[in-house]
């Protein structure tokens, strides 16, 4: 009862905060938020949610996901909403990937933006020539952003630690440096980007919802959401799979993992290319959403946006990743009308929270192999 | 306890708002309220361009609200690209599907404009460019929706090939780096030098952080031009003029609105920059035709940044979008309407006409030449009044 109460609190939350225009509502909301947190603590409502999480999460994932369509649905006029909510669940998406490199297995990887970039400019390239379904582009986006990351697998393989990720670091630049050299890929000035077409289904158009008139956004606030509904899908049985078990004990310990027979090798190459491959597909479902595409996109500082979502939410956990991918997106947005001063203020709301939560907002538990089992208790 | 917290709360939200929102607030009670966007970059690296048009935009409406005069009480909603093209389409997307909002002056950046003009026409929002000077942006569609202030390279070409040919130089050299901006001014140069009765000896184009153009001015050297031509950035153009020294090449060194900065002289010493020609689209603010009028109220209004080289475009286009509104009403079709037959419309950058692309034909551009370490008006050098020498023509 008290996990179903938070998630229709949560899209009701989100519902306000989307609608939130003026800066008292705006600051109104983000305290009302932390009181709730601190009310929740204060009466051990979070221990109830908790529990309740643990006993049914199939259900309230689903129930979520209900939620979070209803929220698309009632929000189907406006075209800004729309685009937020989008946003906000490609970059969800994108976190899953890094989730699995860097919350699993312990790769740190700064260029999850370029891979993301990857993505985008394959549905870019792809989506100009227009010989293949769009739905396909997006598969092959993913694919690429796997197929560059291959040159990297013998250096991510044989460093561990900090030299990984300035591996990771490099390649980032190196990307970025590609792109704008490079005269067919648009150089500096970018690259347009077709929209997403389904048979009979162009997502240009704004769909007709009963006689009433939408925005075009829905059908990527749709997307986007189906998406990230099956991304969560198999990161969570990744999660219970014993490839999951084998990345956790790869992050824990390398040589007792190595000890145990785990190839630590396989593992990590396994991790890196899957976590690709989400990064690129969501890059390439944003690019089409964006309908433009420019290098300066997908910077280093974008990179440390992707890393800061992981981090923020809580290593390895999906559910944090939605709070924080939430909070690193919607929040600058929301706090345009400090106009310069708003990412001073975004930087201490996130300095505050990671003080008071080092773990991150929601971090991870251990992992539950029997989703449905009911305790008892 | 708790209505203690509610209570700061509330003080707190009252201390942000500003006591100049609430004393506008009062006055425009009288007047239906208008509201008018602005998109800039005003945080990261071009940030200082920014905020100087931000606060040149705000200056054009504030002394608007203080006109007794105006129909309507006007407010700037200013939002913040970060010179990024995702989060550009974001604003404007924001900004465009707002109804309230029915007009908007934005984008410095180039490449941020050309991917926004698209969301500006979906929704009809009749949007100047205050900054961004890439062609394609007002050339590279039909959108009624969108206009531009500023010039373009095209013009800045325009100017550099009247006033070099006007000055007796006949052959040029061009190496251009192979960004857009290198590429695009080699195109223009070359065909207004070619109308202008000059010819373009060679061209060659480089990296954007290219290190060694021996090779390429080995060759340049062999051809003899008149004028040795950069188009790209300062620091390709720092060494593009001290290899020239070194290889002993006599000839004018002409640069583009990339190379004019203190970081020239700073990277070349005062000697070897010496003569340097560069063109900039606009003008410095005290010598545009309502420049000192402009700096007079700019210093007025007590703004903690510069206006910097946009800032008066920034003001003339929240000006004309003004005009735009109290001539035609706060509905965006008829503002697009206005905007599609303004001619020789006054404003404080002198005055504005555009084109059947939306592109203000007058634009203006000023020639600048290095003296003593220092950029100056080619009118007003000493070069100019003949009191010293560029090279002189072959």
């Amino acid at each position: 009862m008290a996990g179903a109460l938070v998630v229709l609190g949560a899209g009701h939350y989100g519902w306000a905060l989307l609608m939130a225009e003026e800066t008292w509502q705006v600051v109104g909301l983000l305290a009302l938020a932390g009181m709730a947190t601190i009310a929740a603590y204060k009466t051990g409502f979070v221990r109830r949610v908790e529990r309740d999480w643990a006993e049914a999460e199939p259900q309230l994932n689903r129930l979520a996901f209900a939620v979070l369509i209803g929220l698309i649905l009632v929000l189907a006029g406006s075209h800004f909403a729309l685009l937020m909510i989008s946003t906000v669940l490609l970059y969800f998406i994108a976190s899953l990937g890094l989730n699995i490199q860097f919350g699993f297995t312990g790769l740190v990887n700064f260029a999850g933006a370029a891979f993301f970039g990857a993505g985008a400019y394959t549905a870019a390239v792809l989506g100009a020539q227009a010989l293949i379904p769009p739905l396909l582009i997006l598969i092959a986006g993913g694919i690429v952003a796997m197929a560059i990351s291959l040159p990297l697998l013998v250096p991510i393989v044989r460093t561990t630690g900090h030299y990984a990720a300035v591996v990771t670091i490099a390649f980032g630049v190196l990307f970025r440096t590609f792109l704008e050299v490079n005269e067919i890929l648009g150089g500096p000035q970018g690259l347009m980007v077709e929209s997403m077409k389904l048979p009979g289904w162009d997502f240009y158009n704004a769909p007709n919802l009963f006689g009433f008139e939408t925005s075009f956004y829905l059908n990527y606030a749709l997307m986007a959401a189906g998406l990230a509904a099956l991304v969560f899908a198999l990161f969570r049985r990744l999660e219970r799979s014993w490839i999951g078990l084998h990345m956790d004990a790869v992050r824990l310990d390398e040589t007792a993992a190595a000890c145990f027979g785990i190839s630590v090798r396989k593992t990590k190459i396994l991790a890196f290319l899957l976590g690709n491959l989400i990064l690129g597909v969501s890059g390439a479902l944003y690019g089409m959403m964006i309908s433009f595409i420019a290098p300066a996109s997908f910077t280093f500082s974008d990179s440390l946006l992707l890393v800061s979502i992981v981090l923020l939410g809580g290593l390895g956990s999906p559910w944090g990743g939605v709070v924080a991918a939430t909070i690193v997106v919607l929040l600058p947005e929301k706090l345009q009308l400090l106009q310069e001063y708003r990412f001073l203020l975004f930087s201490i709301l996130v300095i505050l929270v990671l003080l008071f939560r080092p773990e991150g907002l929601l971090p991870r538990h251990l992992r539950n192999f029997f989703p449905n089992r009911r305790t008892g208790a | 306890m708790k209505f203690n917290t509610r209570k700061s709360l509330r003080a707190v939200v009252f201390s942000v708002g500003t006591s100049a929102s609430l004393l506008a607030a009062v006055a425009a009670q009288a007047k239906d309220t208008v509201e008018l966007g602005f998109i800039g970059p005003l945080t990261g690296g071009v940030s200082s361009m920014g905020l100087g048009g931000r606060n040149s935009a705000e200056l054009a409406v504030q002394l608007r609200n203080a006109d007794p005069n105006s129909k309507y009480h006007y407010e700037l909603v200013a939002l913040d690209d970060e010179c990024k093209p995702n989060v550009g389409v974001q604003v404007a997307t924001k900004l465009a599907t707002d109804r309230k909002v029915v007009g908007t002056i934005a984008h410095y950046c180039s490449a941020v404009a050309m991917g926004t003009v698209d969301v500006y026409h979906r929704f009809g929002l009749p949007m100047t460019v205050w900054g961004a000077v890439l062609p394609d942006i007002t050339y590279g569609n039909d959108y009624p929706e969108i206009t531009r202030v500023n010039g373009t390279m095209i013009n800045q070409n325009e100017k550099a090939a009247s006033v070099m040919t006007g000055l007796g130089y006949k052959t040029f050299a061009i190496i251009h780096d192979t960004t857009d901006y290198g590429k695009g001014h080699n195109t223009y140069l070359t065909q207004f030098l070619t109308e202008g009765g000059a010819s373009v000896v060679g061209a060659f184009g480089v990296t954007a952080d290219q290190q060694d153009f021996t090779a390429e001015l080995t060759q340049v050297k062999a051809l003899n031009p008149d004028v040795v031509v950069y188009a790209g950035l300062t620091p390709g153009g720092v060494r593009v003029r001290q290899q020239m020294e070194k290889l002993g090449i006599e000839a004018v060194f002409e640069g583009v609105s990339g190379i004019k900065s203190d970081a020239f002289f700073e990277g070349l010493g005062g000697e070897l920059a010496e003569g340097t020609m560069t063109f900039l689209e606009g003008a410095p603010a005290e010598k545009l035709p309502g420049g000192a009028y402009f700096l007079k109220e700019y210093e007025a209004a007590g703004f903690d940044s510069p206006p910097e080289a946009y800032g008066p475009f920034a003001f003339a286009a929240m000006d004309l979008l003004i005009d735009a509104v109290e001539a035609s009403g706060p509905d965006r079709k008829a503002i697009v309407e206005y905007m599609g037959g303004v001619k020789e419309h006054a404003s404080i950058t002198g005055p504005i006409t555009f084109d059947d692309h939306g592109q203000n034909t007058v634009a203006l551009i000023t020639a600048y030449v290095a003296q003593d370490g220092k950029w100056v008006v080619w009118e007003d050098s000493e070069y100019a009044s003949g009191a010293r020498k560029l090279v002189a023509p072959k």
